[in-house]
């Protein structure tokens, strides 16, 4: 078997584990980000939405985080504190401003939700979003065209555009006929063609006559991936109209960007990345793990640290399961859960729309983030209890402020113990 | 009020329904057939999809069993589409009594069921996945039915010969005339528009509602014990052989592979209402550990979906009232003239889904008495519209077929093959955008994503087809989810939980339907959810027709030039 020694192991790499794995290598650990596959990032639009509906829609994150942390002391954010979100929020558009894709900033702040079309023509309250959103919000929306082809049976831009209407916004649909070699096509894949000049060109071309009307163009997120800013720039300058992105189905080309723009600057910090190191099993000393156990090509990988960040996910990745016999387990660990309805309980109601008692199960943490009864290991992302994160809108928010809080924690203990 | 006339009025849109009005139709008759919901959405449309070969009934009720073989050969012919041939096997697991399966092969002898014991070890290598314990293994002819495409077969084939076949509508009341039931009023549901329609005679076949369309004819005493059961659908093919325990029928020794999954069945209980569709934790847990003993591992497997259905068990005075298995399964044909003196009217409940032609024949016969007709049934010989060809369904036509033209057809839904002609030519054919509706003759959103995927895709492209407005598009988005959540949240576990955590995560962490123009969770509209909406009207539309029909020369975008520099869509 090999091994491997580093300060800190971060399980998991979706954005909350990334997070923690950049902001550790910044702090000066050695650490590395293990993980089975690539994580939330690739199924998520890509904006880090902290709170958008507390559970009426939220207008400023940072003012409604102190009273949503006040009515549930045990949410994450009342646990990371309002401070730390505030820090990691600009920590991130930092990140964001000097990584892997030049010019493809993020955008917006704590202090007012941005309201981005939806594909399907809702307006979903976004705090941080990347650039080739930003012109989407509607509140500063003039006359938008929705633009989507028959080719791509992930966007349906009459839909959206009837529903944005509304909305009070002033939008109509239009349908561009492209060809590709099937019928089939998914963002990612006109992604790819948009990251070649000759076909934007063209498609800017065939376009521009059709949305004389209008002063903003909408097209679902599929505006590169090597140089999503340049697209953006180009089919501006083309069409010579505001232009934005909006998120559809996965796999989400602007999530891809995103774990690019965490990617990069994990190695850039010195970290390491290890994807398809799926954790198989652990080794604890009394109350701590010592290491972990990777199913890696070819023959497995022990990985030992002092320190652990558990960045696994909830339910949706596996991370957490559910048996027949309703009885909950954290899969990676063996860590206890919390939130998760008694013997008795219904763990599930009828009502699709309502919240589901097991919505806030997650593992069992202390105010620091500690996993209760294993000091070295620190929970962040979806992994953690008390949050129902869709009826919220804080899923990446609370990705981004735990591993940014749980890497501070971490970086502060291991500062002491070479102290000591 | 429109009024309509015909010589029979089937009310029931289920198989023995779809079965009569094809039946007459084929006799020359004039037919109309109304249902309150959807074709099949009762219980025809709610069993595990079993054709029974007979087996379960031989040594118990013999002549059930007879009934069963006979409809079993005359499906596989009539109906061969419709039926994909599986086979079945009764096998003695360690918790069935060992005497049992010698008085089963006996019984099967003498009731012409085909029955062929064969080794242990050939049944475990032909079903690996099979309790290793078993100790006896017999062959029979079982096969899996798809009763929403023998349903429309049926209604299709009526309708080719004239009769009117009238889904959503609901019988309001009976109409009478002194002795004589003339036909009936109905509310189109959908429409909104009252009907009256007068009929020669009146067919009652709506089965465990039969008792409630009777009382509204003025006739008492027409008492059908609803009996529920749930099944569950596996989202694998765990066996390709219908698995039968050996053993008196009970709880959860039926395991049906068809299409795609395999459906554990079922569970009997006692019920007030036909419309009860409760599923206790109790039996869920029931047919699990059952399962488990067909298939062990079944608990490990992801369970996909439960529904419940409720068998059309007509009144035996004999029969307790606790455990309706105990119950006739044999239908009954009431004929109101000698049993209540009241002309023009006919009751066709209970039996059981294999046996529904033989239903339909009976029922037609007495219709045909009363109008003095002379019409032989043609049943057992005409093939259904699609099975002309006599052949039977084999699992993976879809997916040949798809492959064919897989880079000419868009896939909406990947988990049942669903390509987007095939949706827009229903959305055209049936008028309906009802999603539940286009689900039930698309299996749209029946797969393992339940929709994750599929139903922004299918509603995307209703609208845009004209079939549907925004707003109707949310509600039937809301809808469809409310509807599958239903059927999940009793059995949600292990990877189907995982899949709706995804589902969610497109739903709300994407699309956030939940805060659509009038959704479930939306604000009170005031002037819309912006501050300061905007007023202007829609933008000038683009030129007229197709623009981009005819790319302008040398457009790289064109068929055929595309750019060899840069990656292809999709590769």
């Amino acid at each position: 078997m090999r091994r491997r020694r580093y300060d800190v192991v971060v399980i998991g790499a979706g954005t909350a584990g990334l997070v923690a794995g950049v902001r550790l290598a910044e702090l000066g650990a050695e650490v590395c980000v293990v993980a089975k596959g690539v994580g939330s990032t690739h199924l998520a639009p890509g904006t880090i939405d902290v709170l958008g509906y507390a559970p009426q829609r939220v207008d400023s994150p940072s003012a409604a985080l102190a009273a949503l942390a006040a009515e549930r002391p045990d949410h994450p954010y009342a646990l990371i504190g309002v401070d730390t979100v505030s820090a990691a929020a600009d920590w991130f558009i930092a990140t964001a401003a000097r990584g892997a894709l030049p010019g493809y900033n993020y955008v917006g702040s704590l202090d007012r939700n941005l309201l981005l079309p939806t594909a399907v023509g809702a307006l979903k309250p976004s705090a941080l979003v990347p650039e080739t959103f930003a012109a989407g919000d509607s509140r500063l929306l003039g006359r938008v065209a929705v633009v989507g082809t028959p080719r791509l049976r992930d966007f349906h831009p009459s839909l959206c555009a009837e529903n944005l209407r509304a909305a009070g916004i002033d939008a109509s649909a239009i349908s561009i006929e492209i060809e590709t070699d099937r019928a089939d096509t998914s963002t990612l894949g006109l992604a790819h063609r948009f990251d070649d000049p000759a076909w934007r060109a063209a498609f800017s071309a065939r376009l521009a006559p059709l949305i004389k009307g209008a002063d903003h163009v909408a097209l679902p997120a599929m505006l590169g991936l090597a140089d999503p800013h340049g697209v953006l720039g180009e089919l501006e300058s083309r069409l010579g109209r505001r232009v934005f992105e909006i998120p559809t189905l996965p796999p989400s080309v602007p999530g891809m960007r995103l774990f690019e723009i965490l990617r990069q600057a994990l190695l850039a910090a010195g970290g390491r990345l290890a994807l398809g190191a799926g954790v198989v099993s652990h080794a604890r000393d009394g109350e701590r793990i010592v290491s972990v156990e990777a199913a890696t090509a070819g023959s497995p990988t022990r990985y030992e640290a002092g320190a652990f960040v558990l960045a696994s996910g909830g339910f949706h990745s596996g991370a957490i399961t559910l048996d027949s016999h309703w009885a909950a387990h954290e899969q990676v660990l063996g860590l206890e859960l919390r939130g998760v309805p008694g013997v008795d309980e219904e763990r599930f109601v009828p009502g699709y729309f309502d919240e589901q008692p097991l919505a806030r199960a997650g593992v069992a943490v202390d105010s620091e983030l500690r996993a209760t009864g294993t000091p070295n290991v620190f929970v962040a992302g979806a992994s953690l209890p008390g949050s129902a994160s869709w009826r919220e809108g804080s899923g990446e928010g609370i990705a981004l402020a735990s591993g940014y809080r749980a890497a501070g924690r971490v970086a502060a203990e291991l500062g002491e113990r070479v102290a000591a | 009020m429109v009024k309509l006339a015909t010589e029979v009025l089937v009310i029931g849109g289920g198989a023995t329904g779809a079965g009569v009005a094809w039946d007459a139709s084929l006799r020359g008759l004039d037919v109309i057939l109304v249902d309150r919901l959807d074709l099949a959405e009762g219980t025809s449309g709610r069993f595990h999809g079993l054709l029974h070969s007979g087996g379960r009934y031989v040594v118990k009720d013999a002549p059930a069993a007879r009934e069963c073989i006979a409809e079993n050969r005359i499906l596989r012919r009539v109906a061969a589409d419709c039926i994909e041939d599986t086979g079945g096997m009764f096998v003695t697991t360690p918790w069935d009594d060992p005497e049992y399966a010698d008085r089963f092969a006996a019984a099967c002898r003498q009731t012409d069921v085909d029955c062929e014991e064969i080794p242990v070890a050939v049944a475990l290598r032909e079903e690996p996945r099979l309790n290793p314990g078993i100790s006896r293994a017999f062959r029979v002819p079982d096969a899996n039915m798809d009763i929403w495409k023998t349903v429309w077969a049926m209604a299709h084939g009526a309708e080719q010969r004239g009769a009117r076949i009238l889904p959503y509508h609901q019988v309001t009341a009976i109409r009478r005339e002194g002795d004589t039931v003339t036909g009936a009023l109905v509310n189109d549901v959908r429409g909104g528009e009252e009907l009256e329609i007068e009929a020669r005679v009146t067919v009652n076949a709506t089965g465990a509602w039969a008792g409630q369309i009777a009382t509204m004819a003025g006739i008492e005493g027409v008492r059908v014990f609803p009996g529920r059961g749930i099944m569950i659908a596996m989202n694998h093919r765990l066996v390709n052989t219908v698995i039968n325990r050996c053993q008196l029928p009970t709880d959860g020794d039926i395991l049906v592979p068809i299409r795609t999954v395999s459906v554990i069945g079922t569970t009997d209980q006692h019920t007030e209402d036909p419309d009860d569709h409760t599923v206790a934790r109790s039996e869920v847990d029931q047919m699990l550990d059952d399962g488990e003993k067909l298939v062990p591992g079944f608990r490990q497997a992801r369970a996909l979906r439960v529904w419940t259905g409720v068998r059309p068990l007509f009144e035996d005075a004999k029969a307790s009232d606790t455990d309706t298995r105990d119950v006739t399964r044999a239908h009954a044909l009431l004929d109101h003239r000698e049993r209540d003196s009241v002309g023009g009217f006919v009751t066709i409940t209970g039996g059981k889904v294999t046996t529904f032609r033989l239903m339909a024949q009976e029922t037609v016969d007495a219709v045909c008495d009363m109008l003095g007709s002379a019409a032989a049934c043609n049943t057992a010989t005409q093939p259904l519209p699609g099975s002309e060809d006599g052949a039977n369904y084999r699992l993976g036509e879809r997916l040949a077929r798809k492959e064919e033209r897989l880079r000419e057809e868009q896939i909406i839904c990947e988990c049942e093959l669903v390509s987007r002609e095939r949706l827009t030519g229903v959305l055209e054919q049936s008028g309906s955008t009802d999603l539940d509706d286009i689900r039930r003759r698309l299996r749209l959103g029946m797969g393992p994503c339940q929709g994750g995927f599929c139903i922004y895709r299918a509603v995307g492209i209703m609208h845009g087809a004209g079939g549907l407005d925004a707003p109707a598009a949310g509600a039937s988005l809301s809808a469809f989810l409310e509807e599958r959540w239903k059927g999940v949240w009793p059995i949600l576990y292990g990877d189907q939980l995982r899949q709706v955590r995804l589902d969610e995560w497109i739903f709300h962490g994407v699309l956030d339907v939940d805060h659509l123009p009038g959704g479930p969770l939306a604000a009170p509209a005031e002037g819309g959810p912006l501050a300061a909406g905007s007023e202007g009207g829609p933008l000038a539309a683009p030129a007229e027709g197709d623009p981009l029909a005819a790319g302008p020369e040398g457009d790289p975008l064109a068929a055929g030039q595309t750019p060899s520099a840069g990656f292809e869509a999709d590769s």
